[in-house]
């Protein structure tokens, strides 16, 4: 979606648009708790402390970040679907969504339903992605062109990867092996996203080529 | 050939140029201040021209950084006496079985070498400000206003004096590596002495200098550095006036400024699990560094409803704040203890 704007037009307030000033709040709140943990770290002299209290530091980072990375992951699990469903649907599917993770907290925790909405957004993001590279035209988009939409549901599908990947970090192997499988997703997206008329471009001239 | 005498012309040959690139600077920066302040464009080929010979001056010294890294290679290798290697490799061996991470055992056939990348020590401010050369040289060429030329030229000027005042890298060649490696090469240690200096220089070999993340990690922030820089000049402009031109210019270098952000936060991520273990999440570094590709990421998502009047100011107010916040993270290493303290 970041790149999906090489030619500004002009766009009515739109239900898009609040998802993106609730990213931007939520992105701005998550940039002031790194700041207070800098002043914090500095200040409680935490380099010079055993690893128990260095540990305690970033339990507690976590644990204040936690409600604004769960902010972020619900944001982007309405952000996917919206690229397949209508406004009414998508409304209907946030719901639906809601419920199912109020279910999961009730029952087995928070962690776990962000795990299940993970899952749930990372399933959508690659059906988005391979309708998107099958050149899939219903998809909602802001922007045309085949390369912007498949640099961008792989971008997006990084993103998706590295936070659920974050709950991997002790099975370091599996760890990294997702990680991997994340970073190759967002540089590929982000070619694909940020310079996708070049990348229209070279396929062309090489059809071209080829004939 | 003698290493001292190889810093020496390094530091001779050094010094001219950057004094070269200083006073050429000089002039571009007064140049622009005029074309800055001008309704119309003051000798702005000429204010090409030396932006060029800035930029071919900048790498004329990159080269001679890349030849001296070179002759340590070829100089420095970590020798030691055959009898030591099979009680070293022993030790080697008995750290790796408890570590996620293994040394390579010593081959005396091909004794360790130091692989220094280029933006060690005050390096990294003379690649990072050669980059921003660069790009300024280009973003100079696209614009065709001669105010916001003229400020691109006075951003270069001002990184010049900083280089040349407090961070020169042809005054004192790698002071901390030549430091670190001074007793090693210095002789006269006894075999003890010698294992205890092996181990002490070699895992920051290992996890330092030679290791390939050195060669992605850095260089990308420091491109990233420069396009930041770039759009916080045309965010300026933004602000004052409503130019699609400046503002697409602008957007273009904080594409390529976050790839190599994001890419270059990404290919950190192992290399710090590796040196570090899992005790450097929430470091100072790492709050900024997530801070600033924060609001990055939220100024690439309000560009896209920039149209809107309030918007735009927004976006622009951000794009000055992505500088902001990449200065604050970069002096961070200075004032912030941690990991990837500079102090």
């Amino acid at each position: 979606m970041i790149g999906a704007q090489h030619v500004m037009t002009h766009k009515k307030t739109s239900y898009d648009f609040f998802l993106i000033l609730a990213t931007v709040v939520v992105l701005a709140i998550i940039s002031g708790i790194c700041v207070y943990g800098m002043f914090y770290f500095k200040f409680a002299q935490l380099q010079n402390m055993a690893p128990a209290i260095k540990g305690a530091y970033m339990e507690r980072m976590n644990q204040i970040v936690s409600p604004f990375i769960i902010a972020l992951i619900v944001i982007l699990a309405i952000c996917v679907p919206k690229r397949l469903l209508p406004t009414g649907w998508l409304n209907r599917f946030a719901l639906v969504l809601l419920l199912l993770i109020g279910v999961v907290v009730w029952f087995w925790g928070v962690v776990m339903a962000l795990k299940v909405a993970l899952c749930v957004t990372l399933v959508l993001q690659c059906l988005v992605l391979v309708l998107a590279l099958a050149g899939n035209q219903r998809l909602n988009f802001e922007k045309k062109g085949y390369w912007l939409r498949v640099g961008s549901s792989c971008m997006h599908l990084g993103l998706i990867l590295f936070i659920l990947d974050l709950f991997f970090y002790k099975q370091q192997t599996l760890h990294l092996a997702l990680f991997w499988v994340c970073t190759v997703a967002t540089v590929l997206g982000m070619i694909g996203c940020f310079y996708s008329p070049y990348l229209a471009e070279i396929m062309v001239r090489r059809r071209r080529d080829g004939q | 050939m003698n290493l001292a005498l190889l810093t020496t012309q390094f530091s001779q040959i050094g010094q001219i140029l950057i004094s070269l690139i200083l006073v050429i600077s000089v002039l571009a920066g007064a140049l622009g201040m005029l074309n800055a302040a001008s309704k119309q464009p003051v000798a702005i080929q000429h204010a090409q021209l030396m932006l060029l010979l800035i930029n071919l001056l900048f790498l004329v010294g990159f080269a001679l950084i890349c030849w001296l890294h070179y002759r340590i290679y070829l100089t420095l290798p970590l020798q030691l006496p055959k009898e030591m290697v099979p009680w070293l490799n022993q030790e080697i061996g008995t750290m790796n079985a408890t570590s996620a991470y293994a040394f390579p055992l010593f081959d005396p056939s091909h004794p360790p070498r130091y692989i220094i990348p280029l933006w060690v020590e005050n390096e990294k401010y003379y690649f990072w400000f050669m980059c921003y050369a660069i790009m300024a040289f280009l973003a100079f060429r696209r614009s065709s206003s001669h105010r916001l030329q003229g400020t691109l030229l006075i951003f270069a000027a001002a990184q010049a004096l900083i280089l040349f005042t407090a961070a020169n890298p042809f005054n004192d060649p790698l002071p901390k590596f030549f430091s670190e490696i001074r007793a090693w090469f210095s002789g006269g240690l006894n075999p003890m002495q010698q294992f205890g200096e092996f181990m002490r220089i070699y895992p920051k070999m290992i996890f330092y200098y030679n290791t390939p993340y050195m060669w992605l990690h850095p260089p990308m922030l420091f491109l990233s550095y420069s396009a930041i820089t770039i759009t916080f000049i045309t965010s300026g402009f933004m602000l004052l006036q409503r130019d699609f031109e400046i503002e697409t210019l602008g957007y273009d270098y904080a594409k390529f400024g976050y790839f190599m952000l994001t890419l270059g936060m990404l290919l950190g991520y192992p290399w710090a699990l590796q040196a570090w273990g899992p005790n450097w999440w929430w470091d100072p570094k790492i709050c900024s560094s997530i801070m600033m590709w924060a609001i990055y990421s939220t100024f690439l998502h309000t560009r896209l409803y920039a149209n809107k009047r309030s918007m735009w100011y927004f976006t622009s107010i951000l794009g000055i704040l992505c500088f902001v916040a990449m200065v604050f993270t970069f002096v961070s290493s200075f004032y912030f203890p941690g990991e990837h303290t500079f102090q």
